[in-house]
């Protein structure tokens, strides 16, 4: 299992079209991937979008992103760096 | 006094609020999407597998519909209002609710519906917490995916190929995907239970030009689809198997409001002007790209108000310089010479699309429009530095919305040159704007001398003025009654805008609904308005009214309207002289009812 950490930048949170984005990307991998609140409070399953949504990551959370699987290195990576660009919002900021 | 009234056997009718005008004669048609009553029923241990298999027919056939929803959408709302229904997509794949009501379905030997249900509860219940308005707002999405689901499980095939040529959509609320899948070419009229003037289904009928009316409370309940109705929007009026006598009456009447629509719409569209030689500009109010095309057609000169906020609104985010640039730029585009004005983000309040603080006691006494675009201060220069740019393409203004005081008109406007100033030594090419202010809240009236020496021109946003000087929420069906467009102290506000304003040398543009309805924009005329701005469809027949008017004459009747005691007494007098006075302008059903007090 491999685990990184990931602060949402972008000014809405996790909103619907962000929250898409991650559960778009996370279908793609075999892995299972997981993000965790900070806090512990809430755990989603980066490949339901319910369950993403559920998380209510406004700006500025911290998240704890993990992958397991065979290709859980490739998962993670494509994962942080969704976040890192800020959903492609605001791109010229 | 809202109440269901029987006049006649089988004649029944509702008051409502018409929020979009026009008179319809149709048959209803039913849509359902509110609470569904969901009946358990426990399976056969034989069974299960094919109620399983029910389940997932239901989830392929409501994923088909959604794809054609999504596609109706991008055309006829813009892409950017269908990005939703890719989040409606996903729900429709995810796992969870998948299993969840899969395992439901087999554990509890449950029915498909129940099912759904009890998931989809529960799943709203943890919604309903989330302490982020955004978010929790994404509740009525899953409520909207569980609807379509519960009615695939139900066989239903999607709206559009169920609608007849004079169908009157009646439904509890129309959720935003009923309301993309209708086919707006079919659908004549519009009626729901619940709803008010600012909600979706409000802007999208007028947007479109068909006639609506909300807050009939129990309506949907009591009609049938295939039941003859009558809707008039310009009274609120909604009647259902209509008499004989109401048919005739109301087919008369329909025929004079067509006729004065849609072929003086399609012949008039030169310069306007009274009877008696006054010009009249009228212009549009805009929001969505589908009111885009209308400009012309409509003979609309140019766009008087451009509500901006629906980039962010349709996005959920927002929007870029590039986006908003570009938006812009074919707004300028459509309006040509006559130009377009923009009004910054009325953002905030409840009109926040991702707000992560919590929600306000007060909205609309709250951090919105000015307050919150001067709060956010880096979104605020980057809308300024898109419309500059965007003006280099065209002519635009800026109107700065909720205006209260000449410091906020202050530091918009610095900003406003700091940025041309900041684009200019970056050789980015910049337009002239010119810079008004949104008159629209009480201290702004009283202040309108000391602003109108400050900005280049005013634009009277009559809707919020008029819920802010009454202090009404005018989205509020119980206080429906104190809302008075007519008020004379609303009448009193608009003569001393105007007035200011002309002392001045600035223009003042009338902006609100008061506008869009012929009898209130023969009063405004009266009270010194000569530019009125207005949703798209109702530019034909005010146009109708203003070339029949005497503006000497309208100016009379706003001053004894001044001089009234009661908005009873102003909308009586305006009743009687204007339909005295211009009776083939003003049929009876365009002027504010006799009042039968009880």
């Amino acid at each position: 299992m491999v685990e990184c950490w990931v602060v949402v930048v972008n000014r809405l949170g996790l909103h619907a079209r962000a929250a898409s984005q991650v559960v778009r990307l996370a279908s793609r991998f075999h892995s299972t991937i997981k993000l965790e609140r900070e806090d512990g409070s809430a755990v989603a399953d980066a490949k339901s979008i319910l369950s993403v949504l559920m998380l209510a990551a406004a700006r500025g959370t911290r998240l704890r992103a993990t992958a397991e699987g065979v290709d859980e290195r490739e998962a993670l990576d494509s994962l942080c760096k969704l976040f890192a660009e800020g959903f492609g919002e605001e791109a010229e900021k | 006094m809202r109440e269901t009234v029987r006049r006649s056997v089988g004649e029944e009718r509702w008051q409502g609020l018409g929020v979009s005008d026009g008179i319809v004669l149709g048959r209803v048609l039913r849509i359902h999407n509110g609470a569904r009553h969901i009946y358990r029923a426990t399976l056969e241990e034989s069974d299960i597998e094919r109620e399983v298999r029910r389940w997932h027919a239901a989830v392929r056939l409501a994923r088909r519909q959604l794809l054609k929803i999504k596609e109706l959408a991008e055309r006829e709302l813009g892409a950017e209002q269908a990005y939703i229904f890719d989040a409606h997509l996903l729900m429709l794949e995810d796992q969870k609710l998948l299993g969840d009501v899969e395992s439901y379905i087999k554990l509890e030997r449950a029915n498909a519906e129940w099912a759904v249900k009890v998931v989809g509860d529960r799943i709203l219940a943890v919604y309903a917490e989330i302490k982020d308005n955004y978010l929790r707002e994404r509740g009525s999405d899953i409520e909207d995916v569980m609807q379509r689901i519960l009615v695939a499980l139900s066989g239903g095939g999607p709206v559009a190929r169920k609608l007849t040529e004079d169908a009157v959509v009646v439904s509890e609320d129309l959720m935003p995907s009923a309301v993309a899948e209708l086919d707006f070419k079919y659908a004549r009229a519009i009626a729901t239970d619940a709803g008010g003037w600012t909600s979706h289904t409000a802007i999208i009928a007028r947007g479109l030009g068909i006639p609506a009316v909300v807050g009939l409370r129990d309506f949907y309940r009591r009609a049938r689809t295939g039941d003859p109705v009558v809707v008039d929007a310009f009274t609120g009026e909604v009647i259902l198997h209509p008499s004989k006598e109401t048919v005739e009456h109301y087919k008369s009447l329909s025929v004079d409001i067509r006729r004065a629509g849609l072929t003086v719409a399609e012949t008039a569209t030169g310069p306007l002007r009274t009877e008696d030689g006054l010009d009249i500009l009228l212009r549009a109010n805009v929001e969505l790209p589908a009111e885009f095309e209308g400009l012309e057609r409509y003979g609309a000169r140019g766009v008087g108000l451009y509500r901006s906020e629906f980039l962010v609104s349709s996005r959920g985010r927002m929007p870029s310089e590039d986006e908003q640039c570009a938006a812009y730029e074919e707004i300028a585009r459509l309006s040509g010479q006559d130009g377009a004005t923009i009004r910054l983000f009325d953002l905030g309040g409840d009109k926040s699309p991702g707000s992560s603080s919590d929600a306000e006691r007060n909205p609309a006494l709250g951090l919105r429009a000015i307050r919150f675009s001067l709060r956010h201060e880096d979104d605020l220069r980057t809308q300024v530095r898109a419309i500059l740019r965007a003006a280099a393409h065209g002519r635009l203004s800026i109107v700065l919305p909720m205006i209260s005081d000449l410091t906020d008109v202050r530091e918009a406007r610095r900003i406003i040159d700091e940025e041309r100033e900041a684009l200019g030594k970056r050789g980015i090419p910049t337009g002239q704007i010119r810079t008004g202010a949104m008159i629209e809240v009480p201290a702004a009236v009283l202040m309108a001398d000391r602003i109108a020496r400050e900005v280049d021109f005013f634009s009277l946003g009559t809707n919020d003025l008029v819920q802010y000087l009454l202090a009404v929420d005018r989205g509020n069906d119980e206080v429906a009654d104190w809302f008075r467009s007519l008020h004379p102290s609303v009448l009193v506000s608009i003569k001393r805008t105007i007035d200011a304003a002309r002392a001045a040398s600035i223009p003042a543009v009338v902006c609100g609904e008061m506008a869009s309805t012929p009898a209130y924009a023969a009063i405004l005329i009266g009270l010194g308005a000569t530019e009125l701005s207005m949703t798209i469809s109702a530019i034909p027949r005010v146009r109708r009214m203003v070339a029949g008017l005497n503006a000497g004459k309208a100016k009379e009747i706003a001053e004894e309207c001044l001089a009234c005691e009661t908005a009873d007494d102003v909308e009586e007098l305006v009743r009687v002289r204007l339909g005295e006075g211009w009776p083939h302008l003003f049929p009876p059903k365009s002027l504010p009812a006799p009042k039968s007090r009880e």
